[in-house]
């Protein structure tokens, strides 16, 4: 028999002092793998930054060489008043080549379901094959992509609705 | 695991325009159902020293006793095939019995109760069960209208056993004459998905010198877990 599911609702504007004890801890720790910088802007709609978001990553395959951090493989973000949010991730020695540097799940006032998505590094071995990116419209794909920038660190940006918004994933 | 299409009407959709941030934030695209066996077979690991007993209590963070009826809160956290979702991690997070959170941008005119902060987390039991004793919350108006006022509720994050369960959601309590104003509440449309997201009394969970018991029961997405729950 199928159970009914539980339906979903806004994290609203004030989770920051409950998430916040998974915020530190998630950033808190030394890693000895090779690290990368993702550093981005959640916008609306209309173009406006959102202050009140929410940005978890996940990347299991650093799971291991994080084996020292208190919650390993795993950051939890809340965008600041700009908007802005800053992934400092660790990479897999041996990455497989199509997999995403990190699962994203976001959260704000105003979402009534939380949102998955991904992350690419522009330069990453295997994007043209991935398997998740194959997936996806083909016009939609550099959504996922995170850009390289000048300082070595890569910039991507959320965005909620809209032209530009970022692909949303539903597993099967 | 594997992860169904949810029925209609059980997820909110994007956008519900009675409830205005959702006008500019929520997509307007469908997700993409995508394979992904990483999100749908491993989750986030979260150890279990990372939960304290006070986090377990609400009604014991601060030098005394918080003002308000005190809860006890418990239920037990499935899958679609009513499989225990064992040892995985709940957030919990609400208001005080005034209706004012303890958040430096709350603003309602309510006192906050220097006793009581509204954050709670724990661990799912081999059952899938979880309990935590707090306080209950009380309404509070938050401007999205006129006479907006929410029901009461405490706010639940879950990571489940694997990232596709993720969920985040509120718990209310059954029969408010609140949700017919709500929103929020009235965002999903499928009648009887609104109506699982409510609390009942259950008087096998009520103490009888200290607390009522309230039963919330919660399933997460997924089917065909292995033996080991994952």
């Amino acid at each position: 028999m199928t159970h009914k599911i539980t339906s979903s609702q806004t994290i609203g504007p004030f989770p920051h002092e409950a998430w916040r004890w998974a915020e530190t801890l998630s950033q808190a720790g030394s890693t000895a793998a090779q690290r990368v910088t993702i550093a981005g802007t959640m916008f609306d709609g209309q173009g406006v930054p959102v202050s009140d978001g929410w940005v978890e990553a996940w990347t299991p395959e650093a799971v291991s060489a994080e084996g020292e951090r208190p919650i390993p493989g795993f950051r939890r973000h809340a965008t600041g008043e700009d908007g802005g949010f800053r992934l400092e991730l660790s990479l897999a020695a041996r990455p497989r080549p199509g997999e995403p540097v990190a699962w994203i799940t976001l959260f704000g006032r105003g979402i009534l379901k939380h949102q998955f998505s991904a992350v690419f590094l522009a330069d990453a071995p295997g994007l043209a094959t991935s398997d998740l990116l194959d997936q996806l419209p083909a016009a939609r794909r550099d959504t996922l992509v995170a850009q390289h920038q000048p300082d070595g660190s890569y910039r991507w940006d959320i965005h909620l609705q809209g032209e530009r918004e970022t692909v949303f994933l539903d597993f099967m | 695991m594997q992860f169904d299409d949810v029925e209609p009407g059980v997820w909110p959709s994007g956008i519900h325009s009675p409830y205005l941030s959702t006008r500019s934030r929520g997509p307007l695209q469908p997700p993409v159902r995508v394979r992904a066996p990483v999100p749908a077979n491993q989750g986030v690991a979260f150890v279990p020293s990372l939960v304290g007993a006070k986090d377990l209590d609400l009604t014991r963070q601060g030098q005394g006793a918080p003002l308000g009826e005190k809860i006890l809160v418990t239920g037990r956290v499935v899958d679609e095939d009513g499989r225990p979702v064992r040892r995985s991690l709940l957030e919990v997070w609400q208001c005080n019995s005034a209706g004012r959170y303890w958040h430096q941008k709350d603003q309602h005119d309510a006192p906050l109760d220097p006793n009581f902060h509204g954050l709670g987390k724990m661990f799912t039991d081999d059952d899938g069960r979880y309990r935590f004793v707090t306080i209950k919350p009380g309404p509070y108006p938050w401007g999205n209208h006129d006479k907006a006022w929410r029901p009461a509720h405490i706010h639940f994050s879950l990571f489940g056993n694997v990232l596709a369960q993720r969920l985040v959601t509120q718990m209310y309590f059954a029969n408010d004459p609140l949700f017919r104003h709500d929103p929020i509440y009235q965002s999903i449309p499928d009648p009887a998905a609104r109506e699982r997201l409510a609390a009942h009394l259950n008087m096998a969970y009520t103490d009888g010198g200290t607390a009522l018991g309230y039963e919330f029961n919660i399933v997460l997405r997924g089917r065909d877990a292995t033996p080991m729950g994952l």
